[in-house]
């Protein structure tokens, strides 16, 4: 994949408060990136410093290989999504979208077609008379989408774009995004702190903390082989299962007193609640068992979760669809998961 | 025992009371006296009079232009003060001060002040010192009896209203829009005519509706400053009623006036309104 956009340990304070602290991230062309974080860890002061709405203290930026670090936003080979869209509440839907191409001295038929085109690829082709302020919620998401894809950018960034929509809106447009990303072939860099959302639409999540970079990889790295507590906290329910040294290069989980090769420093395993069952009868061999106690019983249609304690350790387990009656507050139950699905974490 | 009907109409009586007092029966009376001889009877002398002497007409148009090169000075200079104190101040403190600066001759008296401007405008004063002295001139100039010497009272009192207007106008714009203008590929000056200036029109369009009302009607500069050299509308009512004693042609007169500055204040309004439907 070629190289598109290189951010070399950037940092940026707000007077004593560190944004970002050495952040370093390369994206590719074509990449649908992810920057995922809860609110405070810097995600979009990164994204400000990419469009030029901040200038970093320290590092580098650069796209396509030029230095961009210090450049205004306008001379930017990128557009951006605005978490309020900040569309130009006096100009029409079709001016809001043609004000790129038209201010770019292209002639005013030819920005108006582009702007046609874009809003027909958001589906809008007939709300372009229409003013912004008259549009609900999601087709004013369309519309800003529209607007920064008319220049056709090599780079994408969004800024919580569908953090204003309700849930089953936020859903369709997570898959409608994901698709238009593949149409168009442009990189997008994401910015949100849903982490479903980060998973459902991205190619590659970034997983930022206190203004530093955690973890990058793919969604499946990021949920199988979170790097720190953090990451296993923030992405996805993790059963941490305390680990204590038990000699060299090996630890003892506080679970059925299972012993697994580990690194020095390690001090939990992780285990997803999706990887933990409820054994009846016989458990397969590579099956390690023990007993607990069921303490509570989530069901939410789809999914049910069991919080069973298994001597100090409380596992969350997952399972799908409704749980028999029988489960409830107090059954005895046998848990078993597999060591393969352990995951050490040091921090 | 005051019902839940009663309690607004409580309310609303002393506000509407007054204005009816203060507002619409001096209006009715003026309007009334306007069309009506001392006898009492119906007639539209007084307004064929105004209309049919030329002097009225040249009166009106110095009047008008006054307040229209008033309105366009104070516009030119109150701009890039809103935009000085909203945009460009950082420091709370200072803006705080510079707002009161601005504000602070508000607070004297109209002909105190026009006294204060005779002083500084006269053949000695202040203005043609300092002129002189860094050699701009080397004859007094000549500020009193002239459109000049109006126009810097004027303005001197009504760009503080500019500067509210306008500076409210820019300080609830959201910079998000600029922001993504700059996004957009567009500079700082193009964003400033194409986002900024229409969004804070609405603003500037009141600001500049006030100033033009209360140049068309300002009584006491133009008195003052003219030195009775220039003749502005105002001052023909005032003769009217106050040397004369024609209240039926004065009122007369100011109908013709208000009706005139109405046209243009509906004018402007109806610029701001569209520039306000799309904000």
């Amino acid at each position: 994949m070629q190289l598109l956009l290189s951010i070399d340990a950037v940092s940026k304070c707000f007077g004593t408060y560190q944004a970002l602290r050495d952040v370093t991230l390369s994206v590719g062309a074509g990449e649908f990136v992810a920057l995922l974080g809860p609110s405070g860890c810097g995600k979009t002061t990164l994204l400000r410093c990419i469009a030029g709405l901040l200038i970093p203290e320290r590092g580098a930026i650069r796209i396509d290989g030029d230095e961009i670090t210090a450049a205004p936003p306008y001379r930017r080979p990128l557009n951006t999504v605005f978490q309020n869209y900040a569309l130009f509440p006096h100009m029409s839907v079709l001016d809001n979208v043609a004000y790129g191409p038209r201010r770019a001295g292209i002639g005013r038929a030819e920005a108006y077609s582009r702007a046609r085109e874009a809003l027909a690829l958001v589906g809008l082709e007939d709300m372009g008379a229409r003013m912004p302020l008259a549009l609900s919620g999601g087709q004013q998401q369309r519309v800003a989408l529209a607007r920064a894809v008319v220049n056709k950018p090599k780079l994408l960034l969004l800024d919580e774009p569908l953090s204003a929509l309700d849930l089953k809106l936020r859903r369709r447009m997570q898959i409608e995004l994901k698709h238009i990303q593949e149409k168009l072939g442009i990189a997008f860099i994401f910015v949100t702190h849903d982490q479903e959302e980060a998973m459902a639409v991205a190619n590659r999540i970034v997983v930022m903390n206190a203004g530093r970079i955690e973890q990058a990889g793919t969604p499946g790295e990021v949920y199988r082989a979170p790097a720190t507590r953090f990451v296993a906290e923030f992405v996805g329910e993790p059963n941490l299962i305390p680990a204590s040294p038990a000699g060299p290069g090996r630890v003892r989980l506080a679970f059925a007193g299972l012993e697994v090769p580990a690194a020095d420093g390690v001090r939990y395993a992780m285990v997803r609640p999706e990887d933990v069952v409820l054994v009846d009868g016989q458990a397969s061999a590579d099956v390690v068992t023990a007993p607990g106690v069921v303490e509570d019983v989530v069901a939410i249609g789809a999914m049910t979760t069991l919080f069973v304690r298994c001597g100090d350790v409380l596992l969350k387990i997952a399972r799908l669809g409704m749980a028999p009656a029988d489960l409830r507050h107090g059954a005895a139950v046998t848990v078993g998961l597999r060591p393969a699905a352990l995951h050490m974490i040091a921090e | 025992m005051i019902s839940a009907r009663t309690a607004p109409a409580l309310l609303l009586f002393a506000p509407l009371a007054f204005f009816a007092a203060f507002f619409l029966v001096p209006m009715a009376v003026v309007a009334i006296s306007s069309i009506t001889t001392d006898g009492g009877a119906l007639t539209a002398l007084h307004y064929t009079r105004i209309l049919l002497d030329q002097y009225h007409w040249d009166v009106l148009w110095v009047t008008f232009r006054i307040a229209l090169v008033t309105t366009a000075i104070c516009m030119l200079i109150g701009f890039p003060l809103a935009w000085y104190l909203v945009r460009i101040v950082r420091w709370r403190a200072w803006r705080r001060v510079c707002v009161i600066l601005i504000i602070v001759p508000l607070f004297t008296s109209n002909i105190v002040r026009s006294f204060g401007w005779m002083v500084l405008l006269g053949r000695t004063g202040l203005v043609n010192q300092g002129l002189m002295g860094i050699g701009l001139t080397d004859r007094p100039m000549r500020f009193l009896g002239t459109e000049t010497g109006i126009l810097i009272g004027l303005v001197y009192i009504l760009v503080p209203f500019v500067v509210l207007a306008v500076g409210n106008a820019l300080a609830t714009i959201d910079r998000g829009y600029e922001d993504a203008s700059a996004d957009l590929g567009v500079g700082p000056a193009r964003t400033f005519w194409f986002v900024t200036l229409p969004l804070c029109l609405p603003g500037a369009v009141s600001g500049a509706i006030m100033v033009f009302a209360l140049a068309v009607s300002a009584y006491v500069t133009p008195a003052l400053l003219s030195g009775g050299q220039i003749t502005v509308f105002s001052m023909l009512i005032f003769q009217q009623y106050s040397s004369v004693f024609d209240f039926h042609y004065g009122a007369a007169l100011s109908v013709t006036l208000l009706v005139l500055t109405l046209v243009l204040v509906g004018i402007a309004g109806r610029i701001g309104e569209s520039g306000r439907r799309a904000a």
